[in-house]
């Protein structure tokens, strides 16, 4: 039995080291100081959505079948932590700073209105993997807290040495996660351990990590493809259609319909501005429309893959 | 009916070719047509194709590069608003040709290779081609054009097909289209040499799945013979309906193949308006629409897809233009591709014939049902 729960804590351990995203090429970018401070800002204001899923996560885990008065008295406290006890207090306040501190503005971060939608896939998809798993593969999941500690510490300096220009006082986040992520991350591990009593449990809960490690994963790929900067390629036509009054992009053996909307962000993809930069430029344009963010991004991510533009 | 809207131009600009591949989609006739049409009256084709709807013109043949008002014909077909598209063997073009091509408007390469295999591929052509067609191919991507690689598959090189799809990864193709060879003219003339067994046939496409598998580039395109298959491919999309044949004589056609059709009349652009030509003429309209299909086809719901498959098929195999094609399980002139299957599992090969001028003029008169 020792050697499955030593065996097991292994195997969890060595998915942080293959798996984390600490590993992604964006962090790395992040860790090495070349990410531009718009970069910066589409991480912070994107990452704030997985804050703010964060309680809503813990919230589903507390009412589950299986936890106890022990169990719930420990675990609430992560809501505290997050949530703060008043105003101004807690971890998503604290990422709100951070957020300021590298620019962007407040309360369009709160507002969730300019949140990728790749972001708000992969932070729903956790959410919904608590909701539809059970404590023991729930509790495993949140486990990327084993890793979180170290990839803290690691940003802390890089933000001291590579990006000056950020306010310290906005750093608190990573300083007070350093602390909190160990002792939730020893309490959640030792919960698998010693409940992960099958092959069968013990086979659920590295499947839960591995996906939990993917979700976050996938976040950063997001972040990292709002930066490119998409242009028409160079064989393209663009032209319009009389017979069916519409515009269409002609490519070798195809040809692309385009409404108004799509050809008006079409025509911004110059190859010298970022996907971020055009949906928010969209955003701008048309504020009476409420997608006009993420459907731009999803637009200029359905052209790339359609061979119509391409990026640098 | 509603004429429909052609959205593809394939314009033949000659039957010419310095290669002599044994599964050539020209007619075996083809050494009686001559070149009918000058630019200036490619032209005015191309012109009025854009007028019917059409988005993409692909330049072909025969080979198009042994026109010399090549250059002429791509000015029209660009000015005319067309997506200008060159199908080449990459001969008698050299590299530096495609230069005033691409000034001229043209923005697309198709280049056939006939094997990944230097001597293979040399022997299928007839001709010393090979180093001269990658040489071609660096040409295209060196000017940043999109190319395709076009290979025809059949037994014979169906088992390099791992060499094949490298090959395509090495010299930058975007797209990789792996056509079977159609049976028709000069290859169903081959048909013996030419089809593959059902074994060969899923080995390549397993090959070609774990191609795809690894990455996207090139995208691959695969054409499986219909020989194998039990329901007919949906020919051009439809008879009349999205692709517009002229050859090179300025007949406008559904196909490349339904000048051999017997009784029907299609008209010339040489003669008359394209827009006469596509909607008017009575060979376009004989098999347009659902009303000639008989029975199974009449009331099958499959027919909505593959719009009763392939006319010219049904007249080599079955010797009747408006018979159900007998690649499909519920035709009943089957007992032709089944015969063709056997054979096809039997290790024997006989000899090809390629493509030439003197064999065309002999098969002039011959008819050809296997």
């Amino acid at each position: 039995m020792s050697d499955a729960r030593s065996e097991l804590e292994a195997r969890l351990r060595e998915i942080g080291e293959s798996r984390y995203h600490h590993r992604h090429p964006f962090n790395l970018r992040m860790h090495e100081g070349t990410l531009s401070p718009e970069e910066l800002r589409t991480w912070a204001r994107n990452r704030y959505y997985y804050q703010t899923r964060i309680p809503k996560k813990d919230s589903a885990i507390l009412a589950k079948e299986g936890t106890d008065t022990p169990f719930r008295r420990e675990w609430i406290g992560r809501i505290h932590d997050h949530d703060g006890e008043k105003p101004g207090e807690g971890g998503l306040a604290l990422w709100l700073d951070l957020a300021e501190a590298v620019g962007c503005a407040r309360g369009e971060v709160e507002g969730l209105h300019q949140v990728l939608p790749g972001v708000r896939e992969a932070c729903d998809a956790y959410v919904a993997f608590v909701e539809s798993h059970d404590l023991l593969e729930s509790v495993a999941a949140s486990l990327t807290e084993l890793f979180a500690s170290d990839i803290m510490k690691v940003r802390l300096a890089a933000f001291e040495k590579h990006y000056p220009w950020v306010d310290a006082a906005g750093l608190r986040y990573f300083r007070t996660r350093t602390e909190q992520a160990p002792r939730d991350a020893a309490f959640g591990l030792g919960f698998v351990l010693d409940h992960a009593e099958t092959h069968e449990a013990r086979e659920r809960c590295v499947a839960a990590l591995e996906r939990k490690c993917e979700i976050l994963w996938s976040l950063l790929d997001a972040v990292e493809a709002a930066g490119r900067q998409p242009a028409l390629v160079p064989h393209a036509q663009v032209r319009f259609d009389e017979a069916e009054g519409r515009t269409l992009v002609v490519l070798p053996e195809r040809a692309v319909a385009l409404n108004e909307s799509a050809r008006e962000l079409l025509d911004l993809c110059d190859g010298s501005r970022s996907a971020e930069a055009l949906a928010c430029e969209i955003a701008h344009r048309h504020p009476e429309a409420e997608s006009a963010y993420p459907d731009a991004h999803d637009f200029l991510e359905h052209m790339e893959k359609a061979g119509v533009l391409s990026s640098a | 009916m509603d004429t429909p809207r052609p959205l593809n131009l394939i314009a033949e600009l000659t039957y010419r070719c310095p290669l002599r591949c044994a599964y050539c989609s020209n007619p075996l006739e083809w050494a009686d047509v001559r070149d009918g049409l000058d630019a200036d009256a490619w032209g005015r084709v191309m012109r009025e194709a854009a007028r019917l709807g059409v988005i993409h013109v692909g330049l072909t043949g025969g080979e198009p590069t042994v026109r010399r008002d090549l250059g002429e014909i791509v000015g029209h077909a660009a000015g005319a608003g067309l997506y200008v598209h060159l199908v080449t063997a990459g001969a008698p073009i050299l590299p530096e040709g495609l230069d005033p091509l691409i000034e001229r408007g043209l923005r697309s390469v198709q280049l056939s290779i006939q094997d990944a295999d230097p001597a293979a591929s040399d022997a299928m052509a007839g001709a010393p081609s090979f180093e001269r067609k990658l040489d071609f191919a660096r040409a295209v991507r060196a000017r940043d054009l999109p190319l395709t690689l076009n290979v025809v598959l059949h037994r014979g090189n169906l088992e390099r097909v791992d060499a094949i799809l490298e090959l395509a990864r090495r010299l930058d193709a975007q797209r990789l289209e792996l056509a079977h060879v159609q049976y028709y003219g000069w290859a169903l003339l081959n048909r013996a040499a030419l089809l593959p067994s059902r074994a060969q046939l899923d080995r390549a496409l397993e090959r070609v799945e774990a191609a795809r598998a690894r990455g996207p580039s090139p995208e691959i395109l695969i054409a499986m013979p219909d020989y194998h298959r039990e329901r007919p491919k949906p020919c051009m999309g439809g008879w009349g309906r999205k692709m517009l044949v002229v050859d090179p004589a300025g007949r406008v056609l559904p196909c490349h193949a339904a000048a051999g059709l017997p009784g029907l009349e299609f008209w010339s652009v040489a003669e008359r308006p394209l827009a006469e030509c596509w909607a008017d003429a009575p060979g376009m309209n004989a098999f347009r629409g659902e009303d000639w299909m008989r029975e199974p086809c009449r009331h099958c719901p499959e027919r909505e897809r593959d719009h009763g498959g392939c006319r010219c098929q049904a007249f080599a195999l079955a010797g009747d233009a408006s018979a159900t094609d007998p690649v499909c399980g519920l035709a009943p002139d089957r007992s032709a591709i089944l015969a063709a299957r056997r054979t096809a599992e039997a290790a024997d090969e006989p000899p090809l014939r390629h493509r030439s001028p003197s064999t065309s003029r002999r098969k002039r008169s011959e008819s050809v049902r296997n």
